[in-house]
């Protein structure tokens, strides 16, 4: 008596035993009741499973009766990338260009972007602005719903006309916008000497005098302040030209291209200027707080003294300590320091043998900009790598599928690119939006820090996708790693490179950032439940 | 073993005539092929990938394969073959990348032990699930369980083209489909009402 297993019997019914083989089963199975049985069982169950998957019941759907034309269906990447650049478009008529506009009237070279941004508050251009951003933003998520709703409808006819009508409306939106925002500055304003302002004094023109005197603040935005006269509270001021002869009993906060002060300034100035002059007749009773390209400092300050510069020529006296970091300091034969004296930058300040200091200057040598011949440096990069791989390694273990999902969404460079950079620009101007209602702000501020780690989160889908392309496809964990590495370490590396580094981290960004929200996109999609177990 | 016929499908000459046309940029042509052979593929795909608009997705990424790569199609062997490897590469392709656990899982399949079927419980199960229950429990099997089903009993490969396609050795295909076809059990037995045959045939 001699059965035979389930294996054999499965083997001998597909017609991949051997001859003899196959006879012994034969011979076996006439004489075995259970043999032949089994024998049966499994050929029936071969036949049924035959017929249960070759069954036609199933429609064929409808997105795949016209063929694939040569490129694949294009209305994914034309939409992301008309959204795209309906976004940044939106972004630039809606903000930066107003902004430079304003900046150019106010004196602004284009370069001083930084300023720009910094005190962007000066350039707020009102709910107007912010509308047609918002409108974008509901016309965009509209439209992708709307599409996604169709998209078992489209044909691609249909899709380019839908995709170009969305972008047409994209760009036809903000010139409305755009022509409410342009606000010409006031004439000349001027407070005669003698006139009196009793409460604070808000002041928007081209041009403004401060003659008289101001009981409260001033708070002024113009292409040229000067004040003469008497202010008691605040100066509070931008523009390309700030004046201050006469006298400030409060502070003085500014930001503008020069900045002179002849008079007095009760307490303290903070001041972003390009130019800074403190008159030798200048006095600021408080601290002095500057950051600007040409600093003099030749009046005197009673309080400490923080200065960040181009260059500083200081010949005036400090009360307290003075603290300065910029690449070229230079402490004239008048100069008077009470307190410390630090510097920090590139080489050792230039002291004057006869200035009077409070203790010997103390010099930190310091780099602008990553020291490249420094080791650390190169140590630094090396823990760079080690995080984004431990990310990597977290994520990939955490949520494999996910992982390899965004990674092989990278192939599709057309859709990944639209839609990062439609994310990259939309999404902060959406938290912030949200963030405007009180309600909001733990959207908003949860919505930033997600955002803040999926551009993380980039360069590792991207390493992981770059890293595959050079070693080819590889299965399991410990390939998935090694790719991984590589890839980050090649990113790395490129971004070690001057300039073209800076343009690499930004395609990364771009491209990853893209491979996830199309990633995201297709988990939303519904998924197949099968029947209720 | 004789290929499934694909429905409507094209006599030799006719799709010689088609192929030529095809190659030579004909997009009649092309649409034809599409239309004869595109159901079949709809279907494969579906079969072998968990959600229909993976499915969907892939049948239009084979096409694409299809046209770039028709140059290296040797018309003296099947159309139909060849069209299968072309689809059952893509999609193990992509169900490959979401693998990773799976491998620990069926690690040991080769030394686990499989209990004896009872040849009734096994020809009951047969009789009280219709086609769609079983498409559907096919879907809750592991991919490569799946997959070998699918190679096997709807594309019809032999042993070796399935082990070529699963990149296993081609003394292993036939444990794959032993233990594809009990895991497929299990799940039907768990999701219909005979009970019994799920316990018996082991762990899933």
């Amino acid at each position: 008596m001699n059965h035979f297993d389930e294996m054999t019997v499965l083997l001998y019914l597909e017609g991949q035993l051997d001859a003899a083989r196959a006879q012994e089963v034969k011979a076996h199975a006439a004489s075995c009741a259970a043999c032949r049985a089994l024998l049966g069982a499994l050929e029936s169950e071969g036949v049924w499973l035959r017929e249960s998957l070759g069954a036609e019941d199933e429609s064929v759907p409808a997105r795949l009766i016209a063929p694939p034309e040569r490129g694949s269906a294009p209305w994914g990447w034309l939409t992301a990338l008309g959204l795209g650049a309906g976004g940044a478009y939106t972004l630039w008529t809606g903000f930066i260009e107003p902004w430079q506009a304003q900046a150019a009237q106010a004196g602004f070279t284009q370069g001083n972007l930084l300023t720009m941004l910094f005190f962007s508050s000066s350039f707020w251009k009102g709910w107007d602005a912010m509308r047609s951003a918002m409108e974008f933003t509901a016309m965009a998520i509209l439209g992708l719903i709307v599409m996604w709703l169709l998209r078992r409808r489209f044909r691609r006819a249909t899709t380019f006309a839908v995709v170009m009508a969305a972008a047409l409306c994209a760009v036809a939106l903000p010139p409305p916008a755009a022509a409410t925002d342009t606000e010409h500055g006031h004439p000349n304003y001027t407070l005669a000497a003698g006139q009196e302002v009793k409460t604070d004094l808000i002041v928007a023109a081209d041009r403004t005098v401060i003659d008289g005197d101001v009981d409260g603040d001033l708070i002024t935005w113009s292409r040229s302040v000067t004040v003469n006269g008497h202010v008691k509270g605040d100066i509070l001021g931008g523009g390309e030209l700030v004046t201050v002869n006469g006298t400030v009993d409060g502070n003085v906060r500014a930001t503008c291209q020069t900045l002179a002060i002849t008079g007095t300034v009760g307490k303290n100035v903070m001041a972003w200027a390009g130019n800074f002059n403190l008159d030798r007749k200048g006095k600021i009773g408080g601290t002095a707080t500057v950051g600007g390209e040409d600093v003099d400092l030749d009046g005197h300050v009673g309080g400490d003294l923080l200065a960040f510069f181009k260059t500083l020529d200081f010949n005036g006296s400090v009360g307290g300590n003075f603290r300065a970091q910029g690449r070229s300091l230079t402490i004239g034969p008048g100069a008077e320091i009470a307190g410390t004296t630090k510097f920090k930058g590139p080489n050792p300040p230039d002291v004057a043998p006869s200035a009077k200091l409070g203790g010997p200057v103390e010099f930190i040598r310091h780099e602008r900009g990553p020291d490249r011949t420094s080791p650390r440096y190169y140590w630094h990069q090396v823990l760079l790598w080690g995080a984004g791989f431990v990310f990597g390694l977290v994520l990939l273990l955490i949520a494999p599928g996910f992982f390899y999902d965004v990674a092989n969404a990278c192939k599709k460079v057309g859709p990944t690119s639209g839609l990062g950079v439609l994310f990259l620009l939309a999404l902060p101007v959406a938290a912030i939006l949200v963030c405007v209602t009180i309600v909001g702000i733990p959207v908003g501020i949860t919505a930033l820090f997600l955002y803040a780690i999926a551009i993380y989160s980039t360069q590792v889908f991207v390493g992981a996708w770059l890293g595959e392309k050079i070693l080819g496809a590889g299965v399991g964990f410990g390939p998935t790693l090694g790719r991984l590495a590589l890839g980050l370490a090649i990113i790395r590396l490129l971004r070690l490179i001057p300039y073209l580094g800076a343009l690499v981290a930004a395609v990364v960004v771009i491209w990853g950032l893209g491979a996830l929200v199309l990633t995201l996109y297709r988990y939303m999609r519904p998924q197949f439940a099968p029947a209720a177990a | 073993m004789e290929r499934r016929n694909i429905t409507g499908e094209m006599s030799a000459a006719e799709l010689a005539e088609v192929l030529a046309n095809v190659r030579a940029g004909d997009s009649e042509a092309w649409g034809e092929l599409y239309r004869r052979y595109a159901p079949a593929m709809f279907r494969f795909c579906r079969r072998a990938l968990p959600t229909p608009e993976d499915a969907e997705d892939a049948t239009t990424e084979i096409f694409m394969k299809v046209r770039q790569k028709l140059d290296t199609y040797d018309p003296s062997r099947p159309f139909t073959a060849w069209l299968y490897k072309v689809a059952s590469n893509h999609c193990w392709d992509l169900l490959r990348r979401r693998r990773i656990r799976q491998d620990l899982e069926t690690g040991d399949i080769e030394t686990m032990p499989l209990e004896h079927p009872d040849p009734g419980q096994l020809e009951r199960l047969q009789a009280e699930h219709s086609s769609k229950e079983v498409r559907t429990g096919l879907a809750k099997l592991p991919d490569r369980a799946r997959m070998a089903l699918v190679l096997r009993y709807y594309s019809d490969m032999s042993y070796d083209e399935i082990a070529e396609t699963l990149g296993v050795r081609r003394a292993f295909v036939g444990v794959l489909l032993l233990r594809a076809r009990h895991q497929l059990r299990d799940v039907l037995a768990g999701s219909g009402a005979s009970g019994e045959l799920g316990a018996a045939a082991g762990r899933s």
